[in-house]
């Protein structure tokens, strides 16, 4: 059937809105007063669509206000409607798994569009270029002209990736999930390309896109392998499928590590993350936010899905624990020394951004092993689902900040940050708090969340130890090799604290290039601000436990399931 | 939420009003900079010393009465109902206060407003005031926490507040001290951090274990867990791991190195306070953490504490020879003081703990009144260099007896503070370690000739009645005399020296019980199990 039930429409509210809020960006900038004549009479009839437009309708600054509506109105009823639970058509379902990550996409999202009205800024009062004006004027007029222009673009392709996360996110059904994925990602190598006055924005649209859909292809491939061995690719059967198969067949097993390398690719694993840096530090800041968070987000809801919700055997080792825990190691540790030497805040960011996907991965390695409780699983899958919200709060909040560089200029060299401890205090200290919270530095949210991925995989894997070891040496000797992933991830974080204090610090020590003041952008400021704010609050109060709270629901469904 | 008792009113208090003071001003129009400067100078010094009073009244109220004798170890006083932070990992906001933790309390509540009045007339803004606020609120933190977590939040807190003393109110090598400052301490406190989160995995649950992860940082109920730690060779790592943390705060060779610098671009305030009390946490730490709950660790590692507590004692006074900057010579002194510390500590004797708690004591009024009177020195002077600057008994009086009773105390003369200490220590170690005593009390002798011969140079040595041999960093300008609050604030430590020094029970025997209780439930087990008869 295709039309949706009464009750299917209430569970898909929130990608209803954002649906609502693309057709509206299409539909109102055009609305003007043209009128049709009825045929031999001489009534005019207003038609609304043509003719020349109203000034409300006119304002280039509307998409962005519409974009920020249907997100903040989406948010609010995915919010209040988190706990809901149903099935919409054959191949999607609602519950407060796909709920949470709904939440972190749209969080994510309304960052960027805060950022993208600062950063791509719409001028209401732009003048055609006349020829008076000097030549810096006119070039000046014409790039503001072009900016109004393609407001609607921006934002459209904005909504796009939303809807296609969520959507996602709720696929109970291997093929929507891709359909899903493959709608998100295009619309993010638009994004990456949008900056298409600098070279380097081409390019690196160019390089994630190639690289992008090489990786989807080898997934679809993966796909239809997996259709080939089961005959039907929703997640229930496939998962029955693979409990009830007698070891692995290997055309499942090579199907899933084929879609592995698709998903590796959207959370920018080793070594699949290479164009990652490229596309960050190519993208404006908004839109290299959003792959750091969102994309990243959804890249781990299909590993999740896959590997925890298909294949993880009941008991003893997932075939794929031994790869996941390599991957692991080296994706932390490539992306940290990656990070070490590099001179471009956004490269920086992007490796830090690898380092983080390795952090996770170890997690799942560890929920793989088949040493790991219930209890353990559990913890360590909130883990996981925590760091990938909280990180929407640091790592977008330190694009946010690179966002108001850009309003300036550029932000690809070390350089653009110096003396901002000078120029814009509050900003300064601000991207120091997300540096400490990316480090994992207490009591910032970073830590928090750091420390429950940790917390899980000791937990786990501590008991293995001989308890009667007299030297630190035997005891490790007998330790299960899980533990080793946790001693990984605090050495990483050990490592990483050098290149977050570089940037933290550079923005204290060193003149500014220029005296001028920086941009006043309220809005983005207050985002700014707030996101550091609550890097704070949600580490040390109790408001981190009511998130973690609703997360632990999230994933005792999924669980469940 | 977080109560109203006594030391958490005196911990958050600085921490808002500074927070407050600071951002509060960034709303106000810029062109009443002045008188902003003003409002938040009077509000911080008015807020530090009501803080003083209320910790000064609590002291006595609450401890006057007490014998310590009966307190068992792990019973703390001023506590509070203990309050959830984070739930799902079991962080509760827990305080207390003990023979360890209260005189260090109650300097600090003393050390911030003599810190600020010693600077009264600087010009530095209105940020200047509100950092060492929330300084206080952080070191008072570290010192009343009993979790864990809350601790080392502290712990990491009182970094960012010095480091921006440092870096922006600094001499001339500014960002040099404070990058080296940041980096050697904050590296470190990450090596700690590693040790406690080995030791939070290994509590088992209770009251306050985290709703997820079934561990706690509840300082009082890992103590009070059986053997905290199974395996004892991760007991000892995680010892180990502990002493790198609170070393390099102390800060012992061979992790020394940033003090020096940090001292020297200090300013006067940032020295006194770092002097005063920050390396005293590494002490407290020590003895709090490592030592309270790792004590079969501690009776292992004794050899490594004296060697450490040796090395830095006889290295720090032999460099102080050699030093012709001022604060640099009594940076290093801080250095030898605090390897005082660990050989009272390894000595193992009542005595010897004793000596080691007063020495922090001692050593926090002897150093800031030092700081303070290097800092006078070069804010009238405008050197600090020993020996371009002779005679200042003719020319600056005060000056000059502020500076010889700073040097005397430090140097262990009788009826001073440091006096006390050092005689404490010296005893103990010759109880427990025999003739090995002659080096710790020949590196006396060093001191007082690294002392004696600046003192010579820089107070005495010039026949102008008037105006002394003024150093070139004037140019022949008139050096002006100490102002007011200089000299009030150095005469009150220079008052408190004496006073301490005549009268050391005042906290000299709630020590030392407490030091008798901590070895006879503690350490003394520890000790028999290894074969060493305490």
């Amino acid at each position: 059937m295709i039309f949706l039930t009464n009750e299917e429409m209430k569970l898909i509210i929130p990608e209803l809105i954002m649906l609502a809020g693309l057709l509206g960006i299409i539909l109102i900038p055009n609305f003007g007063d043209a009128k049709i004549r009825l045929p031999l009479t001489k009534i005019h009839l207003p038609i609304l669509l043509g003719g020349k437009r109203f000034k409300s309708t006119s304002n280039p600054k509307l998409p962005n206000r519409l974009t920020m509506i249907a997100l903040v109105v989406a948010f609010f009823f995915g919010f209040a409607d988190r706990a809901a639970t149903g099935d919409v058509g054959n191949t999607l379902s609602v519950d407060s798994f796909s709920r949470v990550f709904f939440l972190i996409f749209t969080a994510a999202l309304i960052l960027s569009t805060i950022s993208a009205a600062h950063r791509i800024p719409a001028r209401s009062n732009v003048k055609p270029p006349n020829e008076s004006d000097s030549e810096s004027l006119t070039s000046r007029k014409i790039d503001a002209l072009i900016d109004n222009r393609r407001q609607v673009d921006f934002h459209i392709i904005l909504l796009m990736v939303g809807l296609g996360m969520s959507l996602m996110a709720m696929a109970n059904h291997l093929f929507m999930l891709f359909v899903c994925i493959e709608l998100a990602s295009l619309s993010s190598y638009i994004l990456v390309a949008f900056h298409k006055e600098s070279a380097a924005g081409g390019e690196a649209g160019m390089k994630y896109f190639i690289v992008g859909s090489v990786a989807s292809a080898v997934g679809i491939y993966g796909m239809s392998l997996l259709y080939l061995w089961n005959g039907d690719l929703s997640f229930d059967s496939l998962a029955a499928s693979w409990a009830a198969a007698d070891g692995i067949d290997p055309l499942a097993g090579i199907g899933v590590g084929l879609m592995l390398v698709a998903f590796g690719f959207k959370v920018g694993a080793a070594p699949f993350h290479l164009a990652a840096p490229d596309a960050y530090s190519g993208a404006s800041s908004p839109v290299a936010g959003l792959l750091a968070t969102a994309s990243k987000a959804m890249g781990f809801v299909a590993m999740i899905r896959i590997l925890i919700g298909i294949t993880l055997p009941v008991e003893g080792e997932a075939f794929w624990f031994v790869t996941i825990a390599l991957i692991s190691v080296i994706t932390m540790t490539w992306g940290n020394l990656a990070a070490l030497t590099s001179d471009n805040p956004k490269r920086i960011l992007a490796y830090s951004s690898v380092a983080h996907a390795g952090y996770m991965l170890a997690g799942l390695a560890a929920i793989g092993s088949g040493i790991a409780s219930i209890a353990a699983t559990k913890l360590i899958l909130i883990a996981i689902i925590f760091h990938l919200a909280v990180l929407v709060l640091f790592k977008f909040g330190a694009f946010l900040v690179l966002s108001l560089l850009e309003t300036e200029g550029r932000s690809h060299r070390l350089e653009d940050l110096y003396g901002l401890g000078k120029r814009a205090p509050l900003m300064a200290g601000s991207m120091f708090v997300f540096m400490l919270s990316l480090a994992g530095v207490p009591p910032l949210a970073g830590f928090l969340s750091k420390f429950l991925m940790i917390n899980g995989i000791v937990n786990a894997s501590v008991a293995s130890g001989s308890a009667g070891s007299v030297s630190v040496l035997g005891w490790m000797g007998t330790v299960n090799p899980v533990f080793w992933l946790a001693i990984a991830i605090v050495f990483n974080s050990a490592l990483s604290i050098f290149y977050y204090l570089r940037i933290g610090l550079v923005m204290f020590f060193e003149a500014p290039e220029t005296d001028n003041p920086l941009k006043s952008a309220t809005s983005l400021r207050l985002a700014i601000t707030a996101c550091a704010l609550l890097t704070m609050i949600l580490g040390i109060t109790s408001l981190g436990d009511s998130v973690l709270d609703i997360i632990s629901n999230a994933v005792e469904t999924f669980i469940g399931n | 939420m977080i109560g109203t008792d006594p030391l958490t009113v005196l911990t958050l208090t600085p921490l808002f009003v500074g927070f407050g003071l600071l951002i509060l001003p960034q709303l106000l129009p810029s062109k009443n900079a002045k008188s902003i400067q003003k409002v938040s100078r009077s509000i911080s010094f008015g807020v530090a010393l009501g803080l003083f009073t209320f910790a000064t009244y609590l002291s006595f109220k609450n401890f006057s009465g007490i014998d310590w004798l009966d307190i068992s170890m792990g019973d703390y006083i001023l506590t509070n109902e203990p309050t959830t932070l984070i739930s799902s990992i079991g962080v509760s906001w827990i305080v207390g206060a003990d023979a360890l933790s209260l005189p260090m309390i109650w300097l600090t509540a003393l050390l911030i407003p003599l810190s600020m009045l010693v600077e009264w007339d600087a010009k530095k803004g209105h940020l200047f005031h509100p950092l060492i606020l929330i300084m206080e609120g952080a070191l008072l933190g570290v010192f009343v926490a009993l979790d864990l977590f809350v601790f080392y939040v502290f712990w990491e807190l009182t970094l960012i507040p010095m480091f921006f003393l440092i870096l922006v109110w600094g001499g001339d090598d500014r960002k040099y001290a404070s990058m080296k400052f940041f980096i050697y301490t904050f590296t470190a406190s990450v090596v700690m951090l590693i040790g406690i989160l080995v030791m939070y995995f290994s509590t088992d649950g209770g009251a306050s274990a985290g709703s997820l992860t079934g561990h706690h940082f509840d300082l009082i109920a890992m103590a009070a867990q059986d053997t905290l730690i199974e395996t004892e060779g991760l007991r000892h790592l995680v010892w180990l791991l502990l002493l790198i943390g609170f070393a390099t705060k102390m800060p012992s060779v061979p992790v020394h190195t940033w003090l020096p610098d940090a001292h020297v671009q200090a300013p006067t305030a940032g020295s006194m306070l770092l002097a005063g009390v920050m390396l005293k946490m590494g002490a407290y730490g020590f003895l709090r953490i490592a030592v309270s709950l790792f004590p079969e660790s501690t009776v292992i590692f004794i050899p490594l504490l004296v060697v450490l507590g040796m090395a830095s004692l006889v290295y720090g006074a032999w460099v102080c020879m050699g030093q012709t900057n001022l604060k640099r010579m009594v940076a290093y002194s801080s250095v030898s003081h605090m390897g005082l510390i660990f050989l009272g500590i390894a000595t193992m004797q009542p005595l010897g703990i004793a000596g080691a708690l007063f020495m922090m004591f001692a050593h926090g009024l002897i150093s800031p009144l030092l700081f303070a009177v290097a800092g006078a020195f070069k804010h009238h002077y405008h050197t600090l260099e020993i020996g371009s600057m002779r005679g200042i008994a003719h020319h600056s009086p005060y000056l000059a007896a502020h500076m010889m009773l700073g040097w005397m105390g430090s140097l262990g003369l009788p009826l001073l503070a440091g006096f006390v200490a050092e005689v404490a220590i010296l005893i103990a170690f010759w109880m427990t370690f025999g003739w090995l005593v002659v080096l710790p009390a020949l590196t006396l002798i060093i001191t007082a000739m690294y002392y004696l011969s600046s003192m010579q140079r820089t107070i005495f040595e010039s026949n102008d009645r008037h105006h002394g041999i003024l150093p070139e960093s004037l140019h022949g300008e008139d050096p002006t005399d100490v102002t007011w609050h200089e000299n009030t604030g150095m005469f009150i430590l220079g008052s408190l020296v004496i006073l301490f020094g005549i009268l050391p029970f005042i906290f000299f025997d709630m020590m030392s019980d407490w030091s008798t209780k901590f070895l006879e439930t503690i350490l003394v087990a520890a000790l028999e199990n290894q074969g060493v008869n305490p």
